[in-house]
């Protein structure tokens, strides 16, 4: 099975012949530079946006591991480092080889050298968090809360920093690279023209290097149009080497064969059955790159672009998708949580229910946040999305965190009952649901409602006597 | 040809356990009536199924304008769906709106066992129901403008099951908004808070309080059959004979028994009236109405004619009234 995948790739790139062509993978793609005469046959390359999603893995993970303060300084020492990126090799620290899942890379410059996040981090306003920020400003002070807390878990505000940053970051880099950078004004003619090398001497035309990026940001594994929506999932949590192993050298390749967190999240969609996000995106980014391909080393036509941004649109709008996908869900999943705090019946199991709640929240506001990081104004929906969740999520005492004092520390000034809040998060699955034409809606706090009312219909209520 | 492949859904109600005509609800009436005829009344079996199958009955003019009604209402059946989603937006409304009630919170009794949640919303669906088709038709008789559609029900001067449908599209877009409100109410209202352990206790799909009113013969009302049941008994639930009453042309019997399943809203509300001792039954309207037991032109138009004529003498009367305080000032 597995040489037979390998040798639909090389059939696929023999074929190639100047026109689109029907292919499973995202690559291997033939070198199409004018005048190439080096030993590349594949011109596909995106290490550096692989380097960055296990950069941001390896933070998320890094994120839970304070002390509650006595590690704090070591601790958002060694987070910049993965944020900013370092001089020395980094050890990676997320995705890891897990009991009979090897992952193939364990430092990160067997993957790129010298990436960093912060380079590629949205900073623009963040008006979602408090204290008037803007987006790289935000995650460093996520980072430096962080460093000071026990696990990544402040119960007193509410938040679960590895969420809060993981989930922000799944926005504010690759998304916004990718929409609003790689498949957006690079795309355009004169920037990065398809008829030169990307940089001299390399294997890959400027197009070609441009649209590879913003799959990189994607995050999908090279073969992912072929594995449904679970084995996709399952490759991201590390459970299923089978489907990851592409080449079947028994180790994932984080660089080709691993699903990291954007494409995750599609395929999370997905399970639902009523959507099909990765095939949609992988399918536009596989039939894109085949288009440039296609040009064979020639600079594109008015045509060609045109047809290429249209690729570009549909895996913008999708993934803007995903994100709103995920928000519904998590704000189903805080609504779950408070019926969950409210009922318990002691305060053991309430303290379990809220830390379960802090982490949704997190999740929740990490991608509400995500959303606008993109290229789209989210303008009203945005400001609606950010007073429903609020700066923080209601505490144990009723309060919320309000703003940041002088010294960027938080302050809850304000209350607000669980009953409230539990309508804040209706009104957040309803907001989304009328801008966003999400399907999936994992999680729907009144779906089992209109369900009951369905099942009830016609029956012969208009019966007069 | 076309019309021929519409037959099957034009008479689904026949087959719809959720209608009062369904098939099997119609055949347990015959076997009521022939008990009830054979037992109750002594008469031989030859007797009652020429009283219950009385041709002079159901080959009247007024049985066959029911029959009419009942084919061209369905045509007006596609007002209902945006009702329905109507039913969505209030019953999504005052799920949201009870959040506001902060001393409740959702899902508060969720502890509850499922088995008392399914009883409590199957009864309070019902009366909340029973209840309020009582009210809409205490209302259909009381204010002109509503009487003026109703009529079209009384306008029929032999009773067969299908008079259930003798009623003008207004009237039925009045009676499924009824609907539509109640549910919303309910529905919301339970699965906030009972969470996820609220159903319908249902057979055959239908509420089971619901079904017993069908299977106990809910058709004999709208027949010649004048079953009644015991004076403590129709104080609790409305009688075949006692429905009749209420489309008696004789003054006495104005103005009572509103109620659909039960009578305990007749009682409470001073609109009981019970069976025994009425003998003969004259059904239809008073000469007065002007209206008509066949003439199916009558039956749809004249309400709005009447209705127009209401609303212009109520607005002749506002505008004099204003013209009169205006010289006053
Ligand atoms: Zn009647
Ligand atoms: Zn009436």
């Amino acid at each position: 099975m597995k040489s037979l995948k390998l040798t639909t790739c090389l059939v696929a790139t023999m074929m190639f012949a100047g026109t689109a062509y029907a292919v499973e993978t995202y690559g291997p793609f033939p070198v199409t530079v004018l005048g190439y005469d080096g030993e590349k046959e594949n011109s596909v390359s995106y290490s550096g946006q692989i380097a960055r999603h296990v950069l941001h893995d390896s933070l998320k993970k890094l994120a839970g591991k304070g002390n509650g303060g006595a590690n704090a300084a070591e601790l958002e020492a060694q987070m910049l480092s993965y944020f900013n990126g370092s001089e020395t090799d980094l050890p990676i620290i997320a995705p890891a080889s897990k009991d009979g899942v090897p992952v193939k890379q364990t430092m990160l410059n067997e993957i790129s050298a010298g990436k960093n996040i912060a380079g590629k981090f949205y900073d623009g306003s963040m008006p979602a968090w408090p204290g008037e920020m803007t987006g790289k400003e935000v995650i460093l002070h996520m980072i430096s809360h962080a460093a000071k807390a026990d696990g990544g878990y402040d119960a007193v505000n509410g938040y679960d920093y590895a969420q809060l940053i993981s989930k922000f970051t799944m926005g504010a880099m690759p998304y916004s690279q990718a929409v609003d950078n790689y498949l957006d004004e690079k795309l355009g003619e004169g920037v990065k023209p398809n008829g030169q090398a990307y940089k001299t001497g390399a294997y890959y035309t400027g197009k070609e290097h441009v649209w590879d990026e913003a799959f990189g940001y994607f995050g999908a594994a090279s073969h992912s149009m072929r594995l449904s929506a679970e084995d996709n999932y399952n490759v991201a949590k590390l459970r299923d080497l089978g489907s990851a192993d592409l080449n079947g050298d028994g180790v994932i390749d984080l660089k080709t064969e691993y699903v990291f967190g954007p494409a995750y999240y599609a395929a999370g969609a997905d399970k639902s059955g009523k959507t099909a996000y990765m095939e949609t995106m992988m399918g536009a980014f596989i039939e894109g790159r085949a288009l440039i391909t296609g040009a064979n080393g020639q600079n594109l036509t008015d045509q060609e672009r045109a047809k290429l941004q249209s690729h570009a649109k549909t895996i913008a709008d999708n993934w803007e998708l995903v994100l709103a996908e995920a928000t519904f869900k998590y704000a189903g999943s805080v609504y779950k949580d408070i019926s969950a705090i409210t009922a318990a019946s002691s305060e053991e199991e309430q303290a379990k229910a809220f830390r379960k709640y802090v982490k949704h929240w997190g999740e929740l506001k990490g991608f509400a946040m995500a959303m606008q990081s993109g290229k789209n104004d989210l303008g009203k929906t945005a400001v609606h999305l950010n007073r429903l969740i609020g700066f923080g999520p209601v505490t144990l005492d009723g309060t919320f965190v309000s703003g940041l004092d002088a010294d960027g520390n938080f302050v809850k000034e304000r209350k607000m009952s669980w009953n409230s809040y539990q309508l804040h998060m209706l009104r957040v699955q309803e907001l989304l649901a009328k801008n966003f034409a999400i399907e999936a809606r994992a999680n729907d706090a009144t779906a089992e409602l209109a369900g009951l009312l369905e099942s009830l219909s016609g029956d012969g209520g208009a019966e007069t006597d | 040809m076309e019309f021929l492949e519409q037959l099957p859904a034009l008479f689904s109600d026949f087959a719809n356990p959720k209608k009062r005509i369904f098939f099997g609800y119609l055949a347990l009436s015959v076997l009521i009536a022939l008990g009830w005829l054979t037992l109750v009344r002594k008469t031989s079996i030859a007797e009652a199924l020429r009283r219950i199958f009385d041709r002079r009955v159901f080959f009247s003019g007024s049985a066959i304008a029911d029959y009419k009604i009942f084919v061209i209402n369905r045509i007006f059946t596609f007002f209902i769906s945006p009702m329905l989603l109507s039913q969505v937006a209030i019953a999504t409304g005052i799920y949201f709106f009870l959040h506001s009630l902060d001393f409740l919170n959702p899902a508060a009794f969720t502890g509850v066992n499922q088995a008392t949640v399914v009883v409590l919303f199957t009864l309070t669906l019902f009366l909340f129901d029973d209840f309020s088709k009582y009210l809409v038709h205490r209302w259909m008789h009381r204010f002109p403008v509503l009487w003026a559609l109703h009529r079209v029900h009384h306008s029929a001067t032999e009773l067969t099951p299908v008079t259930v449908y003798r009623v003008h599209p207004l009237e039925g877009v009045l009676y499924t908004l009824r609907g539509v409100v109640v549910q919303g109410v309910t529905i919301p209202t339970f699965y906030y808070l009972f969470g996820s352990a609220v159903s319908l206790y249902t057979v055959v799909g239908v509420n089971v309080l619901v079904f017993i009113f069908h299977v106990s013969g809910s058709n004999l009302r709208h027949t010649h059959i004048s079953i009644s049941y015991w004076p403590w008994l129709e104080h609790l639930l409305i009688s075949p004979a006692q429905h009749q009453l209420h489309h008696s042309v004789a003054e006495r019997h104005f103005d009572k028994n509103f109620g659909a399943a039960l009578a305990i809203w007749d009682w409470m509300f001073h609109s009981l009236h019970l069976s025994s001792g009425e003998g003969e039954l004259v059904f239809g309207l008073d000469a007065s109405e002007g209206s008509s037991a066949s003439s199916l032109k009558t039956l749809y138009l004249q309400p709005f004619h009447d209705i127009f004529r209401i609303l212009r003498r109520r607005v002749r009367g506002f505008y004099g009234l204003a013209q009169r305080l205006m010289t006053r000032v």
